[in-house]
């Protein structure tokens, strides 16, 4: 767990954007959360996708991934349809029947290119989810090489690939080793983040994240996220499906933020049910700009 | 949709604060304390925790729960913000409903010119996030007091929609 003394605002530069990645780029995500992981991956495959690009998302569930992308108003499904969009598990793509090799999960990465190219795309994007290199398997203390032979292959071939790596659960000698590898580090945008409370950007769509128990204690990180995401143009989410409390103070900052937009624009509250109520208690639900989403979780 | 009309309930305070100050001091110590903790600013998050740990073990619904955690959450916000900046709560079962009592510790922070005794409750501050608003609507009663010693808030959750029938003895 990320823990920051005090809850802190985290500095960002140091990280680049998922938005402002190159064709040729080979990066490191690095995070804590899964919704980080989904959040910018579907910002990676969006921007591709739009950009005419072949897209492979490689994870441990394809199916469950493609609904995940599908929230964020991915259409994976029509994407994969079309022939534009590969979704792949782990096991079919960079781990073998016999566990891992460098050279075999190259192998494959190159004939995704290949069949790119092949297609008439002008570039392919690569989004790898590498939880699958934590389950014990054979040949895993090549993932530094086959990191390193990746960095090399997307060298002016108009490939750029994504790697995220689960920052909590990968070691940190592994990540070091890992790193170098890369040509740029990816990482959500984020407000505040403690064991308590985290308030980060969310890129698909776009608005930001909430997970933890918000009060106001956190109420600059908040107003500092708030007046971010109300700055971009059309409608904005603040997705709260991972927050299980939210304080009086912080509910007023929402809608007044939300009470601030043309109403011709959306906020979109995706929230618990509980917090949903709460939400409309305090007359959130009369603003019309607000429109209130009630998730189960996650 | 809540009780705040309701009888008289032995363990809150009635017009006279002093009065209202013996008979919740009584209350607490009569009834047994679940929870006594002292709370600042950095520790609002554990005294959450407990108290919803304690409603859960009450016997509390969870969306009643939720409202719990809420008003005692607000009502401990005011006392760090705009109060002695800390202060304790106390917590008690009585007749089958739960009890919270908030003391901001300390003197009144300047400006809340309570004098001795009075409601001063219009003068908590309504606007900062309606906390207080909300703690009113969620709670089947609520008392505020302010005196010389801080400002003591009280408020009672009934376990059902009914507050508790005394049984015959």
């Amino acid at each position: 767990m990320v823990s920051i003394e005090g809850g802190a605002a985290v500095p960002v530069s140091a990280y680049t954007q998922v938005t402002e990645l190159s064709a040729d780029a080979h990066a490191c995500l690095t995070f804590g959360e899964a919704d980080d992981l989904l959040d910018l991956t579907a910002a990676f495959v969006r921007d591709g996708l739009a950009s005419g690009f072949r897209v492979v998302v490689l994870s441990d569930s394809p199916q469950l991934a493609a609904a995940k992308l599908g929230w964020r108003e991915i259409a994976a499904e029509a994407a994969v349809a079309a022939g534009q969009m590969v979704m792949v598990a782990s096991q079919d793509g960079l781990v073998g029947p016999q566990g891992f090799s460098a050279g075999q999960a190259m192998g494959w990465l190159r004939d995704q290119l290949a069949d790119s190219r092949q297609q008439g795309y002008a570039g392919i994007r690569v989004a790898l989810d590498m939880s699958w290199a934590l389950r014990p398997m054979t040949g895993i203390e090549e993932l530094p090489v086959l990191e390193e032979e990746i960095a090399a292959a997307v060298s002016g071939a108009g490939m750029s690939v994504l790697c995220g790596y689960d920052r909590e659960r990968f070691d940190p000698v592994t990540l070091a080793l890992i790193a170098p590898f890369h040509s740029h580090a990816v990482a959500a945008a984020t407000y505040y983040d403690d064991p308590v409370l985290r308030i980060c950007r969310q890129y698909v769509p776009p608005g930001i994240r909430l997970a933890g128990e918000m009060d106001f204690l956190a109420s600059e990180a908040l107003a500092l996220a708030l007046g971010e995401a109300i700055r971009i143009d059309g409608d904005i989410t603040i997705n709260m499906a991972n927050l299980s409390f939210i304080d009086a103070s912080s509910i007023r900052m929402v809608t007044d933020a939300a009470a601030s937009l043309d109403p011709s624009r959306t906020m979109v509250l995706r929230c618990r049910p509980a917090i949903e109520a709460r939400f409309a208690q305090l007359g959130a639900d009369r603003l019309p700009q607000v429109s209130l989403v009630g998730v189960d979780e996650g | 949709m809540k009780g705040n009309e309701r009888g008289p309930d032995p363990a809150s305070p009635g017009d006279s604060a002093v009065l209202a100050d013996t008979q919740a001091d009584t209350a607490a110590s009569e009834a047994r304390l679940a929870l006594d903790q002292a709370f600042d600013s950095g520790t609002l998050y554990a005294l959450r925790a407990a108290v919803q740990a304690h409603a859960i073990q009450a016997g509390l619904p969870e969306s009643r729960t939720d409202d719990l955690v809420i008003a005692v959450h607000e009502l401990a916000a005011n006392a760090v913000r705009h109060g002695a900046g800390a202060g304790r709560l106390r917590m008690w079962e009585r007749d089958g409903a739960l009890h919270c009592q908030v003391d901001d510790s300390g003197s009144p922070a300047s400006g809340r010119d309570a004098g001795p005794g009075g409601n001063v409750a219009d003068r908590w501050p309504f606007l900062q996030g309606h906390g207080l608003w909300l703690v009113r609507l969620v709670a089947d009663q609520i008392s505020v007091f302010s005196g010389a010693d801080g400002t003591r808030a009280t408020i009672v959750f009934f376990p059902a929609k009914d507050p508790p029938v005394s049984a015959p003895d």
